[in-house]
């Protein structure tokens, strides 16, 4: 336990929340990502975390990694582009769009309940920094 | 003595005080990871009796508990609304034992000036 330890817990509850809006940014930014079909297609990354130390009294979280969706991805007929098979199949990231925009608000309403967390730690702080002066 | 009961029982405060903000900190840093239990903190039991029994307030750490509110499908139980109402309540409950402290220290500085 440190001084403005709030302060870094929440902080690291900002980092994560941050790398989550990061993985899934990527996933929506390449979910017409087209590959052929001898490639793997553009793999959907879902962000792992861990409370710190859990138990320890240390606190926060920690991100641990990331996890791969499906390297299959799914097979459109499109004859037409650059990428297909003699087939006339293209590979396309299995990435669903409701799915990368509700994780988007999940990870969004963290932040902001994290960055709560901060100012209502910052009043206090301030607070007990006055103390004796009055 | 500078710090008197009252002043050592409000520094134990003050310090249970900070650890619970502390461990919902930390519960809201976890909100969406995945086995998480809330933490719960406990100070007062311990003030209390020691308030009770005439004894100094020793200001140790308060228990840390998980509580055993229902998880959700990940294993995780933590609730938004409840982690800051706690966190609201212990802000202000802060703001009055240092409110309270600020005092004793305001009347020793009378004390000191009347000479």
């Amino acid at each position: 336990m440190s001084t403005f330890d709030v302060l870094r817990i929440s902080g690291s509850g900002l980092y994560a929340n941050r790398k989550w809006m990061d993985a899934v940014s990527d996933n929506l930014a390449n979910i017409n990502t087209a590959t052929s079909t001898d490639q793997s297609a553009f793999q959907e990354r879902m962000v792992t975390v861990e409370a710190t130390d859990y138990g320890s009294g240390r606190g926060g979280v920690q991100v641990t990694g990331a996890q791969f969706g499906s390297a299959e991805g799914r097979l459109v007929y499109e004859p037409s582009n650059a990428l297909a098979d003699a087939d006339g199949y293209v590979r396309y990231p299995d990435i669903d769009m409701a799915d990368q925009m509700t994780q988007l608000i999940q990870a969004q309403r963290s932040y902001q309940a994290n960055l709560s967390s901060i100012d209502r730690a910052t009043e206090a702080y301030k607070a007990a920094l006055q103390l004796g002066k009055g | 003595m500078i710090a008197d009961a009252t002043m050592t029982a409000l520094h134990a405060a003050l310090s249970g005080l900070q650890q619970r903000s502390e461990a919902t900190a930390d519960n809201i840093a976890n909100i969406d990871t995945p086995g998480y239990l809330a933490s719960r903190v406990d100070f007062e039991s311990t003030l209390r009796n020691e308030l009770a029994n005439g004894e100094t307030a020793t200001g140790g750490q308060g228990a840390v508990t998980q509580s055993t509110d229902p998880t959700n499908t990940n294993g995780n139980n933590v609730n938004l609304d409840t982690e800051t109402t706690i966190a609201t309540e212990t802000g202000l409950r802060y703001q009055l034992a240092l409110n309270a402290l600020d005092s004793k220290y305001s009347l020793l500085r009378s004390a000191l000036r009347t000479s």
